[in-house]
């Protein structure tokens, strides 16, 4: 209700130039409380929408844009106070929106809650207290005069609520004057709503299911939800600007995950492989560490008796352990150096200096059936893990 | 013949532009003392001053004589001593002297005049050095570039700060109006506010222009993920982060510590309760405040940011100024785990290792026996430290707070001084990690 009136004000208060401010409207209204007579209230809404030519200019318009609330409640008014019939097809067409779509919700909101509000505004002026609440729930739940159009939906809208406008005018000319004097929707309706009570006719049901049960074959509605329903639910996918929003949304991050996912599978691997050959242990001597395989492979051959004082060959995974950096042997001060961060490891790949906090990795390493050394860096064997006494983290040099 | 010579004809014509440089700088300095009508004398010394500029900077351009026989260089014995002294220790502790000594001498360096004198020492220091050539090699290099610029930024801002607080300061003492609301003449956005700004991206824009078309992009070699550039430098601005890695984990100094820092700068406002220096700058009525935020920013952020880049070389080993970036310095740099020296060294046994059968519960029973003495340490800085500064330093503190505030306070102090403290701990005990768990990737 709060939120229809505000809308409406609004739109009376900063519409098109032609409309009526809401200033104005109250002006009007005033002089029609005080005069009360109908003569000044005719001449009154004169200049901005005249109240004789809104009879048959909203009609036609009742399609396209609304016609201004301000005029409508203007004519309304004009009409109430007046008394005259003839001028009450003018509120008649913003009724018959209402009328024509049970379902506004759906469609375009605001025109018709702008056109319905002013409808119902129009026929509490004309009933006033005689339970006119309609803008109680203007959009959704249809009461009173409006509910009667409702009742008889989809056919001669125009003429039936014409009709029921004509009717809802009749009873109640001199009461009009307490609605003009709010000029929000929500003053008019406040002294409305305790006369409510009584005729509380259910939602106006949606077209389509509306249509749905009336049919009398079973088979049919079978059909008809078997069909319906999928569609209703793509359709409702994307029954709004937001809803349509969120499911492109939906799908294009589902596409991207996809297409990320086949990213990881490429058709073409370019990295060297992680199981291969280096050469026979003999062309590792003892107390030397090999760099060869650093550019290509990323490891350290290591031939030592540092380690727990056995005779090894293995292989050291060259990236330190505190940021991944590479180090570099330096022959001189027999140690692995990281340019990063300075940490260093002796040659067995023990950390000593810096910040690394355990020692270098070793990957695995096998003598193959002809005589080669073979390195699996798929294997990682790390010290602290108490791994490096794994047989597959090195190859013990024997005689 | 040397490939690196400390001296060319050209080095020596760049740096005699440098001297024309101060020399203008000094005529307009003296021509405005004279204009202010300052005492005589010093006129004519700033007078004499600027004529021996003149004259240096003149000799450096036009000289055609042997650049070995060039005389105006730094001596050798200065730089001997700078190089002798190039330790991380030493740096810091210099670092935080002057970070003091700012602080201490304050009111005199707001002076105009001993501002000028330090700005003049700073250019000719710089001048004096470039005539070595691992200096040159270190400064000049246009990744390096923007951060010599930043010392002469900072110096100048932090002067500017100092300079306003200390006259609002002096204004409270005699209870005067603060300098913002005596002068508070309102200019219009339009055009005084946007024309200054127009003015600024001009500059800007033609300086990025100059810059980008005179120094070369420092290009290296393509990236290879088995060769990592000796020495490898971060961005400069992360270079105080990666100081920081020098002396934490990766998870500390790459995660916690930079989160910490971020969301302790945002917590300011709550945390702080001393409504006094809105809109105006002071320091003696925020003390605490702006020592804690200058000592996180001068020492500890630019401070760092100034010794990964011009003192940090390959291995990431500590080099003077002056000093050859040889690859194969030596630096002993062993440094043993909390846990070492407790049980090693302390109660001469092995580390407690769990049997090799045993089960998961055992092992990490284990670890943390191993490294219980670090955990107690770190629980008893962060749990129990706050407490005891509640009671002694921070009293004030805790009463204005209340405890949910000030425990967020005292731990971004605390974290705040982790750094520093490890950073002693390393120099004095050679500690590597208070408490050291690899198995767990968990290193303090």
């Amino acid at each position: 209700m709060s939120i229809g009136g505000r809308f409406v004000s609004d739109e009376s208060k900063g519409g098109a130039p032609k409309k009526l401010s809401t200033k104005d409207i109250l002006a009007m209204a005033r002089a029609q409380a005080s005069g009360g007579a109908p003569a000044p209230a005719a001449e009154q809404p004169a200049p901005a929408a005249t109240p004789a030519t809104p009879a048959a200019a909203p009609k036609p318009a009742a399609g396209k844009k609304p016609t201004s609330t301000a005029e409508i409640l203007a004519a309304a008014r004009a009409q109430a106070a007046g008394g005259a019939a003839p001028a009450a097809a003018a509120p008649a067409t913003p009724a018959a929106a209402p009328a024509a779509k049970p379902k506004p919700a759906a469609g375009g909101a605001p025109k018709s809650t702008a056109e319905i509000l002013a409808a119902a505004r129009a026929a509490a002026g004309a009933k006033a207290a005689g339970g006119a609440a309609a803008p109680a729930a203007p959009a959704a739940t249809a009461k009173a005069p409006a509910a009667e159009t409702a009742s008889a939906p989809t056919g001669d809208a125009p003429k039936v609520s014409l009709e029921a406008m004509l009717a809802a005018v009749r009873p109640a000319t001199a009461a009009a004057t307490a609605a003009p004097a709010a000029t929000g929707a929500a003053p008019a309706a406040a002294p409305a709503k305790p006369a409510v009570a009584p005729p509380m006719p259910a939602k106006p049901v949606p077209a389509a299911k509306a249509a749905a049960p009336a049919p009398d074959a079973g088979r049919r509605s079978l059909v008809m939800a078997l069909l319906g329903t999928p569609i209703a639910m793509v359709g409702g996918l994307f029954s709004s600007a937001f809803s349509a929003a969120w499911t492109f949304l939906a799908a294009t991050t589902g596409i991207a995950t996809l297409a990320t996912a086949r990213f990881m599978l490429p058709n073409v691997l370019t990295e060297p492989p992680r199981k291969f050959k280096i050469g026979p242990p003999s062309d590792y001597d003892l107390g030397t560490v090999s760099t060869k395989w650093v550019a290509q492979y990323g490891i350290w051959i290591v031939h030592t008796d540092q380690y727990k004082g056995k005779n090894l060959i293995y292989a050291l995974a060259s990236v330190c352990t505190h940021l991944g950096c590479t180090p570099s042997w330096l022959e001189g001060e027999r140690k692995y150096k990281c340019p990063c961060h300075g940490s260093g490891f002796y040659v067995t790949g023990i950390n000593f200096e810096g910040p690394a906090p355990r020692p270098l990795e070793r990957v695995g390493i096998t003598l193959s059936a002809d005589g080669m050394l073979e390195v699996d860096k798929s294997l990682k064997f790390q010290e602290e893990m108490g791994q490096w006494a794994d047989p597959a983290s090195f190859y013990e040099v024997v005689g | 013949m040397n490939p690196h010579p400390d001296l060319t004809s050209e080095v020596i014509r760049g740096i005699g532009w440098l001297y024309l440089l101060l020399f203008a700088m000094n005529a307009f300095w003296t021509a405005l003392a004279f204009k202010k009508k300052a005492s005589l004398s010093s006129v004519a010394a700033w007078a004499i001053y600027t004529a021996i500029l003149g004259m240096v900077g003149i000799a450096h351009v036009t000289g055609g004589a042997q650049p070995e026989h060039f005389l105006i260089r730094m001596p050798e014995w200065f730089k001997s001593i700078i190089d002798a002294g190039a330790k991380p220790e030493i740096y810091f502790t210099l670092s935080l002297l002057l970070f003091c000594a700012v602080i201490w001498l304050r009111e005199t360096l707001v002076k105009p005049t001993v501002a000028w004198v330090v700005l003049n020492g700073m250019i000719l220091f710089m001048a004096l050095s470039m005539t070595d050539y691992d200096f040159r090699q270190i400064v000049g290099k246009p990744d390096n570039v923007p951060i010599v610029a930043m010392l002469f930024i900072v110096a100048f801002f932090t002067w500017l700060y100092f300079k306003r607080a200390v006259d609002n300061d002096q204004r409270i003492a005699a209870g005067r109006p603060l300098f913002e609301q005596e002068d508070n003449d309102k200019v219009l956005v339009w055009p005084d506010l946007v024309y200054t700004e127009m003015i600024c991206m001009v500059i800007l824009t033609a300086v990025l222009v100059l810059w980008g078309t005179v120094l070369q992009a420092p290009l290296e070699e393509p990236a290879s993920a088995s060769r990592t550039p000796n020495p490898s430098k971060a961005p400069w601005y992360f270079l105080g982060l990666q100081e920081m890695l020098v002396y934490y984990d990766p998870w500390m100094a790459g995660v916690v510590l930079p989160s910490v820092i971020l969301v302790g700068l945002m917590a300011l406002p709550y945390i702080d309760f001393n409504k006094k220096g809105n809109g105006y700058y002071t320091f003696n009525e925020r003390k605490f405040s702006i020592l804690t935020f200058m000592f996180g920013f001068l020492p500890l952020w630019i401070g760092l940011i100034i010794l990964g880049t011009f003192l940090r070389g390959p291995n990431w080993n500590f080099f003077g100024i002056y000093e050859f970036w040889d690859v194969h310095k030596l630096e002993v740099l062993n440094n043993v785990n909390l846990s070492e020296m407790v049980w090693v060294n302390q109660l001469q046994q092995p580390l407690p290792v769990a049997p090799a059968d045993a089960g998961i519960w055992t092992k990490i029973g284990y670890i943390l026996l191993r490294e219980s003495v670090g955990l107690v340490a770190v629980v008893l800085y962060l749990g129990v430290l706050p407490m005891v500064m509640a009671m002694t330093v921070f009293r004030k503190f805790f009463m204005r707070m209340g405890f949910l505030r000030y425990m967020v306070f005292a731990n971004l102090v605390l974290f705040m001084a982790c750094l520093p403290i490890k950073m002693v701990l390393r120099w004095s005990l050679n500690l590597k990690y208070i408490v050291a768990i690899p198995e767990w990737f968990f290193n303090i």
